[in-house]
């Protein structure tokens, strides 16, 4: 039996989806519990409930049941901003706790942590086959293969995939609209999937809303020049690629979201100035806490600078080369729907807030990843220009030529991933120098509190036996996270989390003291309690230190 | 291929496809020996043996760069009091240790010439020995007891600047002057402070600057502005030997009814 072309094609990008998804299944096992994780797997084990019991008929669609699930119910006068987690769309949260229903509580096939952190991992999957896709059908084989090589290869990328959270769903779901709208612009009479891809992107992050200015200049620029007589052809050449995302965009947002069916328009407003009004996080960044307005116009810049590996940037700017080339000479790609101008957009939608200056500061690269399928993309195009220049000149196959220049680019990925692993967020690229040279310049060392994960065998160490009266830990940004990690055995529960700040302190034996700036005050607060500076422990990231452990002297009985 | 790039020398043509592969070879390399710069903990352990073998009491030890300081004080914290973490300044200690990597050096330092250097390791140790260190007359916080108003300020152990600060913290009601009195303070030749933010959600939700000044005999004789991205901001008065009244007026501003603190530590100092 022979393959068509297009079942080659598409048995090798599944593949890579494949391989990326097991890949991030099992990378996630050493991570640790990030601490809002914590909050969307509580809240997604609830919203999944709540679905299958309508599917079942344990309840029906009252706003009492909607409320006490999704957000308040309608007779409470104040809703707290964050009730129920309704600050955030539901649509990952539903499917980690439908994993974890399925996979977990029903047929108890993985632990609890992996089948809420499934479906992030099988988006991520699902993003690189997109980008495989999408390089496959405008450049070749060669590019769809490197372009889904080098998104798979992004270590922090790769490493937030591997929670249960949405920065990497929403990447991927943001490259599924753009993807879909680049193939809606055929003319198709029903080009009903950007409307509903996007409407999966509202529901997994309000970033999203920030598609459609690309989407929008992009649909403006190819309008006008499809377009005679110019004005009204320009809105009318594809009007339906607009009515698509107009309309089945907020409904299928709003068929996701049951909270929006008791006040859609309130609803949504509320969750909107959530985040206009976010309380700004602090987050170092070349040597400055940052905390308030106006930020830095440049952290977008230099962090994906440093957090994407040089060799595919490299790649990437090759490929831009090529691109402006033959834009430059009127030899671009698909010109009637102008996808890299769409690419290049898309890049920007996803950047250009964070160079605004007052955008609140949520955290760091994670929330301009949708810019990342762009890079790589460009990095596969580079790659493949390069190497045939390469090939013809030194009249060598070119097939030899792509090998040897995307796979030095793969292995270098390659080599930064492994390196990164398991605490990506303290791992900086080889143009930073690494994790110490990202502490020398002063960049965000980690958020979430992950890394307390390597330190608790070290508290166990000290941890009563079973049965016996508890000792206290101080275990500050771990907190969350805690009754999970005793859920899964990793820290004993003897171990008993002592509350916080410094009361929580002073009630402490032990205490941990994760590694940002802005938690230096936890450092002093121990130091003062305990009488001591010294650590018991630290753990480090190649070297970079990430937690301190203390252990009062002598240990008091539990 | 167009006209231009057909008629390129051929290693121009080849050349960014070897560029591409020199970079990413360059960071395969680079980032494993990234990964391992760092001295572990055996070369921490060589150099707290040195540290150990000459140390004396009231020695200060300072780590470099401060982001290595928790490695610093695994290994030698028992060598670091609470207080000695959270000084004022480094000013007073005869004699400080410097451990440091990457080439770099503590501020505690800056422009002093080692009487003692070890680079047989990976940490390089450094001693610097003072001639004339400062000679602390009196400090206020032995005053808390005695000051005026009395319970206006709090002798507390603060983040300010991200740094670690013994100081005497005290809530002023923004818009308004607070004046803290200490009556007896015995004065040296100078009178070194030091006023700041304390912590950093402080920082972040109040953003107006506070004012410190020092009063002695009814004229002003310093004063400072702590910024919230000012850190630990230094003053410094010349005074006349003997006991004095030495009153703190510390103002900021900000919205109606907001309390801000502030925390200040000072020295008489000869």
């Amino acid at each position: 039996m022979t393959l068509s072309t297009a079942a080659r094609d598409r048995l090798i990008g599944v593949a890579l989806a494949l391989i990326t998804t097991v890949v991030v299944i099992s990378s996630q096992r050493d991570v640790g519990i990030a601490r809002d994780e914590v909050v969307y797997m509580q809240h997604g084990a609830k919203y999944a409930d709540w679905w299958t019991g309508l599917a079942t008929f344990s309840h029906g669609l009252s706003g009492d049941s909607i409320g006490d699930t999704f957000g308040c119910r309608p007779s409470v006068k104040t809703c707290e901003s964050t009730a129920n987690n309704r600050e955030h769309p539901p649509l990952m949260k539903t499917l980690f706790g439908l994993s974890d229903k399925l996979l977990d509580r029903d047929l108890g096939i993985v632990d609890e942590v992996t089948a809420f952190r499934l479906p992030s991992a099988i988006m991520h999957g699902v993003c690189v086959y997109l980008v495989f896709a999408m390089a496959l059908a405008l450049w070749g084989l060669a590019e769809g293969v490197l372009a889904g090589v080098l998104l798979a290869l992004l270590p922090r990328a790769l490493f937030h995939a591997g929670l249960a959270c949405f920065d990497a769903p929403s990447m991927t779901l943001w490259f599924a609209t753009v993807y879909a709208y680049w193939k809606c612009l055929d003319g198709r009479t029903w080009p009903w999937q950007v409307g509903v891809v996007w409407g999966l992107a509202l529901a997994t992050k309000h970033t999203a809303l920030l598609l459609p200015f690309a989407l929008g200049v992009h649909y403006l620029i190819v309008g006008y020049r499809a377009s005679t007589p110019r004005w009204p052809g320009i809105l009318a050449h594809r009007w339906r690629v607009i009515a698509s995302v107009a309309v089945l965009g907020p409904l299928v947002l709003l068929a996701l979201w049951p909270w929006l069916w008791l006040s859609p328009i309130g609803h949504v407003h509320d969750w909107l100035a959530f985040h206009l009004e976010h309380v700004n996080y602090n987050f170092e960044y070349l040597g400055h806490n940052w905390n308030a307005p106006p930020f830095p116009w440049h952290v977008a810049i230099v962090t994906t600078l440093f957090t994407v590996p040089t060799a595919t940037l490299a790649a990437a700017v090759a490929g831009s080369t090529r691109w402006i080339l033959q834009w430059r000479a009127k030899d671009s790609v698909d010109k009637a729907r102008a996808p890299v101008l769409l690419l290049a957009l898309s890049l920007a939608a996803a950047m250009g807030p964070f160079m605004l200056g007052s955008t609140p500061i949520f955290g760091a690269e994670k929330h301009w990843m949708p810019a990342l399928p762009t890079i790589c993309i460009a990095g596969a195009v580079g790659i493949v220009w390069t190497a045939r220049r390469a090939a013809a000149a030194l009249r060598v196959p070119a097939i030899a030529a792509i090998a040897v220049v995307g796979g030095a680019v793969a292995i270098a990925g390659a080599t930064e991933v492994v390196t990164s692993h398991p605490y990506a967020l303290t791992w900086y690229s080889a143009a930073a120098g690494g994790a110490p040279g990202g502490a020398d310049l002063g960049m965000n060392r980690q958020f979430w509190g992950v890394s307390a994960r390597g330190v608790l065998p070290v508290l166990d160490a000290d941890a009563p036996p079973a049965g016996s009266r508890p000792r206290y830990v101080y275990t500050h940004d771990a907190s969350p996270a805690w009754g999970l990690y005793q859920k899964e055995g990793l820290v004993s529960k003897t171990l008993a989390d002592s509350g916080y700040e410094q009361a929580g302190v002073d009630h402490s034996s032990l205490a941990i003291v994760i590694h940002e700036l802005h938690f230096n005050r936890h450092d002093y607060m121990i130091w003062k309690s305990y009488g001591s500076v010294r650590p018991s422990f630290v753990l480090r990231a190649d070297g970079v230190p990430i937690v301190s452990v203390y252990r009062r002297d002598p240990l008091p009985p539990p | 291929m167009s006209t231009s790039e057909a008629s390129a020398p051929r290693w121009l043509a080849a050349l960014p496809a070897v560029l591409l592969v020199a970079v990413a070879a360059w960071e395969t390399c680079a980032t494993r020996r990234d990964a391992t710069s760092v001295p572990g903990d055996d070369a921490w352990t060589a150099a707290e043996a040195v540290v150990r073998a000459q140390h004396q009491p009231g020695d200060l030890i300072v780590f470099a760069p401060a982001w290595v300081d928790p490695v610093g004080r695994l290994h030698l914290g028992d060598l670091i009091s609470v207080d000695d973490a959270g000084r004022m300044d480094a000013a007073r200690y005869a004699r400080v240790w410097e451990l440091s990597i990457r080439g770099d050096h503590a501020p505690e330092v800056a422009g002093e010439t080692p009487a003692f250097e070890d680079a047989s390791g990976d940490v390089l140790v450094r001693r610097y020995d003072r001639a004339a260190p400062a000679r602390v007359v009196d400090d206020v916080r032995r005053h808390v007891p005695e000051v005026s108003p009395t319970r206006s300020v709090s002798d507390v152990y603060r983040e300010v600047g991200f740094e670690p600060h013994a100081c005497l913290e005290l809530s002023v009601k923004a818009g308004t002057t607070m004046r803290v009195t200490f009556p007896k303070l015995q004065l040296g030749t100078t009178l070194v402070g030091y006023v700041g933010i304390p912590d950093v959600f402080e920082r972040r939700d109040y953003r107006d600057p506070g004012t410190l000044s020092v009063e002695i005999a009814g004229a002003t004789v310093a004063s400072a502005i702590a910024g919230v991205d000012d850190g630990w901001v230094r003053f410094e008065a010349a005074t006349t030997p003997g006991v004095a009244a030495v009153t703190f007026e510390v103002s900021t501003t900000g919205k109606p009814d907001q309390h801000r603190k502030l925390c200040f530590a000072a020295e008489a100092r000869e």
